[in-house]
């Protein structure tokens, strides 16, 4: 069997940051192996991704509000016949509407990401384990309408 | 080769904090692979081990530094025979002194790891991949230069 292409796993990382920002559609937890782990930006303990990709999908930009991920260079190292680690820089700009109806932006500035992927039975690459954070807290500004 | 355990793992992560804590620099060095890469807590970019080990040692093993850690519970997501994935919580207290001379005391209350090991041609588990992150920002306050290393 061929070894897993770096190209393979950048794409994968490019198609996250598309779903995430609204630009693709498709599914977000199809990203994820039933059984992968993440640490979400600032969860205090890592929980299973398919709870945290179904809070996110619900959470994914409409066409009201916009959402925009730029992604440093993606390094990958593969580790395995099937195994390669993503690890890389970020930043991301999203817009919240909060409870009292008010909208804010959100800037993480300086995201950092750690995805390893594994590829499976259907040779499709999911991601077991996720590690997203920050170097320094996101800014929240108040958004234009 | 068998597969890697669990217990195996969480006793190398284990090994890992208690050779950081009673400042072992070349057992520490020799916990990861030399083309480990590794995103220390407080840093922007993502560096190579190699130069994370010069910075730690500088700041984190020298005689006036101090290290303290308790870790959580330790999830481990085996990946065939030679890799696992660690990935825990953990609070830190340290006593940093930077090249300038002065020594910082932080700590890192919601402190969480994912540790990436692999197997050496010697069967070893080694480290290839390292992010630390907090969930909280992290509180550092300046020592004077004649107070010692803070206990835990």
């Amino acid at each position: 069997m061929t070894k897993i292409s770096s190209e393979d796993v950048r794409k994968e990382v490019r198609r996250f940051w598309a779903i995430l920002s609204g630009n693709l559609a498709d599914k977000l937890e199809e990203m994820y192996s039933p059984t992968a782990i993440v640490f979400t930006g600032k969860a205090k303990r890592s929980e299973s991704a398919k709870l945290m990709a179904v809070r996110r999908s619900r959470h994914l930009p409409g066409t009201a509000l916009s959402s925009r991920a730029e992604v440093g260079s993606i390094d990958v190292q593969i580790v395995g016949p099937d195994v390669a680690i993503a690890a890389y820089t970020y930043s991301f700009n999203t817009q919240k509407i909060l409870a009292n109806g008010s909208k804010v932006q959100i800037n993480t500035t300086f995201g950092r990401a750690t995805q390893i992927f594994e590829r499976g039975e259907d040779r499709a690459l999911r991601i077991v384990h996720e590690h997203l954070s920050a170097a320094a807290p996101p800014a929240m500004e108040k958004a234009g309408e | 080769m068998s597969n890697i355990s669990s217990d195996d793992v969480r006793a190398e992560v284990k090994k890992f904090w208690d050779f950081l804590s009673r400042k072992l620099k070349s057992q520490f060095a020799e916990m990861y692979l030399s083309s480990a890469t590794v995103f220390a807590a407080d840093a922007r970019r993502m560096e190579p081990a190699r130069l994370m080990l010069v910075r730690r040692e500088r700041e984190l093993l020298g005689p006036a530094s101090f290290v303290a850690a308790k870790l959580g519970s330790i999830d481990v997501q085996p990946l065939g025979a030679d890799l696992a994935i660690a990935s825990y919580p953990f609070h830190l207290s340290i006593t940093r002194t930077r090249a300038s001379g002065k020594r910082y005391q932080s700590e890192v209350p919601r402190g969480r790891a994912t540790q990436v090991f692999q197997r050496d041609e010697k069967g070893v588990l080694r480290i290839i991949h390292e992010h630390m992150s907090s969930a909280e920002p992290v509180s550092s306050k300046q020592l004077p230069p004649t107070d010692p290393p803070a206990q835990v």
